[in-house]
């Protein structure tokens, strides 16, 4: 190798080197890439020294500039920081710049947080809104308060276990009712007798009940008595809406009977029936004929109190009825009844109403049944409302 | 050569080079300490105004600048590099002894970078330099003297600052920043290795991590610091050789204060030029 080969190549080697050196520190600084400002201000930069990095989401993106002091006491430091290029995507005009530590004792660096797609684009030379940095002293302040806040926690902790020693000592100790329950086997003893004389009880009282249904029953054919409900038409309260239906359906009925209440009925307050015959043709119709289902009407006039003239209207609906199922034979699921109450279109004898036998195709629905029967409903809902307003005073 | 005596040597012709004071002190035992050392640097000041004044003024002799640069650079490559691998390796295993103590193990290889391509690197540069080209300098100007070469080509009217002196001054001014980049570079070539071998890590991480935070103040002055190590070796050879005296003797005596003289300046040099740097690029 020639003298000035050997040279040459020493030379470019070397100045290789210098080239490399120049390169990767000057990358390290955005001085080959083209970049932009961007300013932010602080109160306080903890330390952060002029070219710490910048890093947005964590990558190191840019340099800090400078840092400049204010002019005036009130103001505050502004650091001015070279970005690359390639950040203007995504730091915009709300992006917020803070000052983070790297671990717990680390250097000091700025962060920029991602800018929300719509915000506008930052221009050079911008200032950038700034999130106050968080100080470990601060941090430490916070740390010691919640300290405090646990140890009295855990105090009361130590208090309430001492609490529940004592209660579980004295329990142990058979001390009290919990303890004596713990502890004394004859009270339990006790207990199980007691309970299960209360099943004796509750039998016999059942048995009791059935005596008294009974004995009411027989009262109610008893000669002394049976005078008011053979007037009345009716033996039992409780099945007046038995087959009663919530409404009258929709569409037209095929065939309609039609009668006075005061051809029917033995007096004009009462459900028993007098003039049976001329329901034949009725019963007739219902036994010879196809049908869906059929509806004893009974409306009411409009003499006297609106709840007890439903309550007659159900009754004499379900008196028809029973007549009918009785002297007739067909299926007596398809024959319901209607109370329809007090009813101005009561026909001539207005003050007694009327009773009609609706008889519908087959096909028609059958509306649901009527829940509670209005003499039930009126008394239940009676009982209800007076102890209700006795605790309201 | 005849004796002369110091003001006849301070009152010669300038292109006559008569060192007559030899800093070996039982050359002249009838002179004080203080005296010598005064007068040395007294002469060394003129020598460097000679030499400095041959330099700047044609003709400039290109041969023989590009002898020495090849002589003082190129040759000195090998044991350069050597010399800044191996304080690679020593700093490397070194420094993660300590730093992996003190639980600072991430900073492995920023310290490393830095303690290199601050001090390091230029520091043995500069020592292994003027042991190599001190030493050669010295000899050769030296033997040139007592066998009276250099009186030779005065008498072929060549001017000997110019033609001897410039040419290997500049050439170590010119070098010895390129050898430090050279050593620079083996050196943390080496580091890396070193760490690699103890733990996995990519070169490209450990530069990375290495230059993190790092920017030319920390490269540069460092770097071109190493010309004054380079004129202080060219120099103090040069001086050292074209005054000897005394036959082998002398070139002997020669060859070793070159060597130790531009060591011991290149040290204290350093001292100035770090706080200088310090001071200048903060």
């Amino acid at each position: 190798m020639s003298r000035s080969v050997r040279l040459g190549a020493f030379i470019i080697a070397t100045l290789a080197i210098l080239i490399a050196g120049i390169f990767v520190i000057g990358g390290k600084q955005y001085l080959f890439t083209s970049t932009y400002e961007l300013k932010a201000q602080f109160n306080d930069v903890v330390g952060l020294d002029a070219g710490g990095d910048v890093r947005v989401g964590g990558v190191h993106v840019g340099t800090v500039h400078s840092i400049l002091l204010p002019n005036k006491p009130g103001d505050k430091v502004t650091i001015v920081m070279d970005l690359g290029k390639s950040t203007h995507q995504i730091i915009k005009q709300d992006s917020v710049a803070s000052i983070e530590t790297e671990g717990l004792l680390g250097n000091q660096y700025m962060a920029i947080s991602f800018g929300s797609p719509k915000a506008a684009d930052v221009r050079d030379g911008d200032t950038i809104s700034s999130q106050p940095p968080l100080e470990m002293a601060d941090l430490l302040n916070k740390m010691s308060g919640i300290l405090d806040t646990s140890q009295q926690a855990i105090q009361n902790a130590t208090e309430a276990t001492a609490n529940l020693n004592s209660i579980s000592a004295k329990i142990n100790a058979g001390q009290g009712t919990a303890g004596a329950l713990v502890n004394d086997k004859q009270l339990y003893t006790n207990l199980e007798q007691t309970s299960s004389a209360m099943r004796d009880t509750m039998v016999h009282a059942q048995a009791g009940v059935t005596d008294f249904e009974e004995n009411m029953e027989a009262m109610k054919h008893n000669f002394l008595l049976r005078g008011y409900f053979k007037s009345r038409g009716y033996q039992d309260s409780a099945e007046l809406a038995k087959n009663e239906v919530e409404r009258l359906p929709q569409s037209e009925p095929t065939k309609e009977f039609s009668y006075s209440a005061k051809q029917l009925f033995d007096k004009q307050d009462s459900a028993k029936l007098k003039n049976q015959k001329s329901l034949k043709a009725g019963g007739e119709f219902l036994r010879d004929n196809q049908f869906g289902f059929a509806v004893v009407v009974v409306s009411a006039g409009m003499a006297g109190d609106t709840q007890k003239d439903l309550v007659l209207t159900e009754a004499r609906a379900m008196v028809v009825r029973e007549y009918l199922v009785e002297n007739y034979g067909f299926d007596d699921s398809q024959l319901k009844t209607f109370g329809a109450g007090k009813q101005t279109d009561a026909g001539s004898d207005g003050a007694w109403g009327t009773v009609r036998i609706l008889i519908y195709p087959t096909g028609t629905e059958i509306p649901p049944t009527k829940q509670t029967p209005a003499g039930v409903s009126a008394e239940t809902s009676s009982e209800q409302r007076t102890p209700a307003s006795a605790s309201a005073q | 050569m005849i004796d002369h005596s110091v003001s006849a040597a301070a009152n010669m012709p300038v292109l006559v080079p008569e060192p007559s004071t030899v800093p070996v002190p039982a050359a002249l035992p009838n002179k004080g300490l203080i005296t010598q050392f005064l007068e040395w640097f007294g002469d060394l000041g003129i020598f460097f105004w000679n030499v400095l004044r041959a330099a700047v003024t044609p003709p400039f002799e290109f041969r023989e600048l590009f002898r020495q640069l090849d002589e003082i650079g190129s040759m000195s490559l090998p044991l350069v590099a050597l010399a800044g691998a191996a304080t690679g390796i020593v700093l490397s295993m070194e420094a993660r002894f300590s730093l992996t103590r003190f639980g600072a193990k991430s900073l492995l290889p920023a310290a490393i970078v830095f303690s290199i391509i601050h001090e390091t690197g230029p520091i043995i540069t500069g020592l292994v330099v003027s042991g190599r080209v001190g030493a050669g300098i010295g000899a050769e100007l030296a033997s040139m003297k007592v066998t009276e070469q250099i009186d030779a080509i005065e008498a072929s009217a060549v001017n000997p600052y110019r033609l001897l002196a410039a040419t290997r001054i500049l050439a170590c001014i010119l070098m010895l920043p390129l050898l430090t980049l050279a050593a620079d570079f083996s050196g943390l070539i080496m580091g890396w290795v070193t760490q690699a071998l103890s733990e996995p890590l990519s070169f490209h991480q450990f530069i990375n991590s290495g230059f993190k935070g790092s920017d030319f103040s920390d490269f540069l002055p460092p770097t071109f610091k190493t010309m004054v190590f380079g004129l202080i070796i060219g120099l103090i050879a040069c001086f050292q050789g074209m005054r000897t005296q005394g036959g082998a003797a002398g070139v002997g005596r020669a060859a070793t204060s070159s060597v130790v003289l531009s060591s011991l300046f290149v040290i204290l040099a350093d001292v100035v030029l770090v706080k200088l740097i310090i001071i200048l690029f903060p």
